[in-house]
C-alpha cells in the first residue's frame, strides 16, 4: 500500500471489473434484444410507441413523475404487484428495448404504470388522474382547468401507450 | 499532545501537527475556503428544498405549492438530491480530502490556482444543472438528472478540484502511509472513472433497454460508497486517534477493512433491482456483495469502536465538539453497514422495495454518517485555517442537536415507515388510498425533521461564516514564510 502504482491499479479494479461484469456483459446478454413475436409469425412486441407517445415520455420525464411512479412488474412471490392489478405477468427485458430512457422507477408514492393503458380505457379518467387534485392542474387550461394542453394530451397518450399484457417469447400468457 | 511521538511515531497514528497555521496550510487556505462556503451555501439551499419536497409529499394535490410547475415535486426533489450530493457532498468532501492528505503527506499546493478554477467550474456546472431541472430539463436518472452537456464540464471541474489528494499521495516524503491516504486516494480516482463510464452509457451512448437501469444502479452505488463512504471512512481514522491522542486499536485490520470495503462495494449496485426486469444472477450478486460489504463495517467498528472504548474515550469524544460529530458518524456507519446487510436478502427486500426505505438507508449514510462527520472535521480544520475561534457556543450546541435530532427523527421515519408501508403494499387488500392515508402521520415527521435539518445548518452557516469574516483581515495569526 505504500505505492501509489499498486494502490491504485486495485482501485482501477474496483471499478473496472465489476463495471465490466454487470454491465457490459449485460450489454452483451441483453444488447440485441429487438421486438418479437411469441410465436412463429405472430405480431411483433413490443410494438412501436406513437409519436404522440414519445411526445408524452419527455413531458413524463421532465416533470420528474419516475420520482413516484415506477414501471415494473415484480414476479409473482415478490411483492403483490400481480395481485394488486399492476399487471398479468412479471415485466421482461424485452419490453423496454424501444424505451428511451428506461423509466422502471425506484419509489412507489403513487401506483405502478407499467400497465395504465392496458387497464385504462377512458381518457377522462386519464385526464384526471394527471391532475393529482391540483399539482399538475398548470396543464390544463379552462376556468375548470378542463381544456388540455399539448403537453396533457401527449402526455395522456404516453400513459395510454403502457402496457406489458401481451404475450413475448419471455413471458408467454396462458391462453 | 504529547511530544515523544515525533519520532518514532506508532502506525494507527496520524502524525503531530504544528498548532500553528503551517506553510502548507496557508496554501491551502484560499481553495479550502472556496470549497468549503461554497458547499455550506448549496446546503441551505440543499434543505430549503428538502423543507418545501417534504411539504409537497404529504399532499398528493402538491401542498401550499400546488398548480406551481417550477416547484412541483419532480423537480424539487431532484434539485435538492443533486445539490445535498454535488453541492454539499462533492465541495466539502474536496476541502477536507485535499486538507486531510497535506497534512499527512506535508503536501504543499504549488498550482492551488488549478484547484481554485476546478471549483469555480464545478459550481458553475451545478447551478446551471440545477436551474435546467427547474426549468423542466432533466433524464429521469437519479443523480444523473442533470442534461447531458453538464456532465463533461462536471468531470473536468473534478479533476482540476479533486484530483489533488493523489498528487499530493505521490509527492509524500515519508515511504509510511496511513489508513485515510488510502481511502482518499480511491475516492479520487474511483469516482471520476465511474461518473464518466455512467455518463457514457446512460447519456450520451445508452445502452439498450433496461441495461440503462443496471449502469444506473452500479454508477448510485459507487458513488454513496466510494465517494461518500471512503471519503468519510478516512476522515474518521484521522480524527479519532488524532483527538483521542492515542492509536486506532487493532489497526493492522485497517487495510483488511479498505481492500474489502473497495472491493465490494463495486458489486452491490444490482440490490437496488432485485424483482424488476434484469437477470436474475445479477440481483443475486448485489445481495451477496451487500452481505460481504459486513466484513469492512466489522473491521472499521473495531477499529473505530474498540479506540473509543478504552480509557474513557467515549466520554471524552462527547465533550469534544469535533470528536461528539465525528463519533455520531462512525456509529451511524456501523448502523448502516448491518442494516445494509440484512435488508438487501430478498426476503426482506420484497417488502422494503419501492418504499422510503432506501431513501432511509442512503440518508443513513449521506447524512447521519458522511455529512456528520463532515462537521466534526470542519470543527477542526477551520479554527486552524481561519486562526479564530467559533464565534458561539450557543449555535453549536443549536447545530449538534438538531442536526442530530433531524436526522434520527428522519431517518426512523424513512426506515419505520417505509417498512410498514411496504407491509401493507404487499397486501393487495389493502387500497392504494388506506396507504396514502397512514402514511400521513410520517409525513409529518420527515416534514418536522427537515425543519430542524434547516434550523442546525443556519446554525453552523452563521457560526462558520462569522468565523471565516472575522479572520479575512490578511493578518491571520501565524502566517510565515
Ligand atoms: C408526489 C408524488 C407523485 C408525483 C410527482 C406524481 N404522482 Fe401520479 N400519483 C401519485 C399518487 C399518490 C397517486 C395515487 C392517487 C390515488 O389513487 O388517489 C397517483 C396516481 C397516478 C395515476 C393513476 C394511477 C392509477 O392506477 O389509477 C396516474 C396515471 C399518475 N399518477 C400519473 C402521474 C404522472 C403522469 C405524473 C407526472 C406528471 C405523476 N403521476 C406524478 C403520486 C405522484
Amino acid at each position: 500500500m505504500k505505492n501509489l502504482n499498486s494502490l491504485l491499479a486495485g482501485i482501477f479494479l474496483a471499478v473496472a471489473f465489476p463495471f465490466g461484469a454487470l454491465v457490459v456483459s449485460s450489454q452483451v446478454q441483453l444488447g440485441s434484444l429487438g421486438p418479437a413475436p411469441a410465436e412463429e409469425g405472430g405480431p411483433l412486441f413490443p410494438s412501436r410507441e406513437p409519436g404522440l407517445a414519445i411526445q408524452g415520455r419527455a413531458v413524463y420525464v421532465s416533470l420528474g413523475c419516475v420520482s413516484c411512479h415506477t414501471q415494473q412488474v415484480r414476479p409473482a412471490g415478490q411483492g403483490s404487484d400481480i395481485a394488486r392489478g399492476y399487471g398479468v405477468r412479471a415485466s421482461v427485458a424485452r419490453d423496454y428495448v424501444l424505451q428511451k430512457p428506461v423509466l422502471l422507477g425506484e419509489r412507489r408514492i403513487g401506483p405502478d404504470l407499467a400497465n395504465y393503458g392496458a387497464r385504462t380505457k377512458d381518457l377522462a379518467v386519464v385526464h384526471t388522474a394527471i391532475k393529482h387534485g391540483g399539482q399538475f392542474t398548470f396543464l390544463y387550461t379552462g376556468a375548470k382547468q378542463e381544456v388540455a394542453s399539448e403537453r396533457a394530451v401527449a402526455l395522456a397518450a404516453y400513459l395510454q401507450s403502457l402496457r406489458q399484457d401481451y404475450s413475448s417469447p419471455e413471458a408467454k400468457l396462458k391462453k | 499532545m504529547t511530544q515523544e511521538n515525533r519520532s518514532g511515531r506508532p502506525q494507527g497514528r496520524p502524525p503531530e501537527g504544528d498548532s500553528r497555521l503551517t506553510r502548507t496550510e496557508s496554501q491551502l487556505r484560499g481553495p479550502f475556503l472556496l470549497f468549503f462556503i461554497s458547499s455550506v451555501i448549496w446546503l441551505l439551499a440543499a434543505s430549503v428544498l428538502g423543507v418545501i419536497a417534504a411539504l409537497q409529499q404529504g399532499s398528493l394535490a402538491g401542498g401550499p405549492f400546488r398548480d406551481c410547475e417550477i416547484l412541483t415535486y419532480g423537480h424539487v426533489a431532484a434539485a435538492q438530491h443533486n445539490l445535498f450530493v454535488y453541492g454539499w457532498g462533492f465541495n466539502a468532501f474536496f476541502a477536507l480530502n485535499l486538507w486531510l492528505l497535506s497534512q499527512l503527506g506535508r503536501f504543499e499546493l504549488r498550482n492551488g490556482w488549478l484547484a481554485t478554477l476546478g471549483g469555480v467550474f464545478w459550481n458553475l456546472a451545478l447551478t446551471y444543472g440545477v436551474v435546467l431541472i427547474f426549468a423542466g430539463n432533466q433524464t429521469g436518472f437519479a443523480l444523473l438528472e442533470f442534461p447531458r452537456e453538464v456532465g463533461p464540464v462536471l468531470a473536468v471541474a473534478f479533476l482540476l478540484a479533486g484530483f489533488w489528494p493523489i498528487v499530493a499521495f505521490a509527492r509524500r516524503p515519508t515511504g509510511h502511509t496511513f489508513a485515510s491516504q488510502w481511502f482518499v486516494v480511491a475516492a479520487s480516482f474511483a469516482f471520476p472513472l465511474t461518473y464518466l463510464l455512467a455518463q457514457l452509457l446512460i447519456l450520451w451512448q445508452p445502452a439498450s433497454g433496461v441495461v440503462q437501469a443496471i449502469a444506473h444502479s452500479w454508477f448510485v452505488s459507487n458513488l454513496l460508497h466510494l465517494w461518500f463512504g471512503a471519503s468519510a471512512l478516512a476522515a474518521i481514522y484521522y480524527f479519532l486517534p488524532k483527538v483521542l491522542g492515542r492509536t486506532i486499536s487493532a489497526y493492522y485490520l485497517a487495510p483488511v477493512a479498505f481492500w474489502s470495503f473497495v472491493l465490494f462495494a463495486g458489486w452491490t449496485g444490482p440490490a437496488a433491482l432485485i424483482g424488476a426486469p434484469v437477470p436474475l444472477w445479477l440481483q443475486s450478486v448485489g445481495v451477496v456483495a451487500g452481505a460481504m460489504l459486513i466484513i469492512p463495517v466489522i473491521i472499521t467498528a473495531i477499529n473505530f469502536h474498540g479506540t473509543l472504548s478504552s480509557e474513557g474515550g467515549w466520554s471524552r469524544a462527547w465533550n469534544d465538539t469535533t470528536l461528539r460529530f465525528v463519533t455520531f458518524g462512525a456509529v451511524a456507519f456501523t448502523v448502516f453497514g448491518v442494516l445494509n446487510a440484512i435488508f438487501s436478502f430478498r426476503g426482506y427486500n420484497a417488502v422494503t422495495r419501492f418504499t422510503s426505505f432506501a431513501a432511509g438507508q442512503e440518508q443513513l449514510l449521506t447524512y447521519a454518517f458522511a455529512t456528520m462527520v463532515l462537521f466534526g472535521a470542519a470543527y477542526f480544520v477551520l479554527p486552524r485555517l481561519t486562526g479564530s475561534l467559533w464565534p458561539s457556543a450557543k449555535l453549536v450546541h443549536v447545530h449538534f442537536w438538531s442536526t442530530a435530532l433531524g436526522a434520527v427523527a428522519s431517518i426512523v421515519a424513512l426506515l419505520v415507515g417505509g417498512w410498514e408501508n411496504g407491509k401493507q403494499l404487499a397486501d393487495a387488500s389493502v387500497s392504494f388510498q388506506q396507504i396514502a392515508k397512514s402514511t400521513t402521520s410520517w409525513n409529518t415527521v420527515l416534514t418536522v425533521s427537515a425543519v430542524l435539518l434547516l434550523v442546525g445548518h443556519i446554525a453552523f452557516a452563521l457560526n462558520a461564516f462569522g468565523m471565516i469574516l472575522k479572520s479575512s483581515a490578511p493578518a491571520s495569526a501565524g502566517r510565515h514564510d
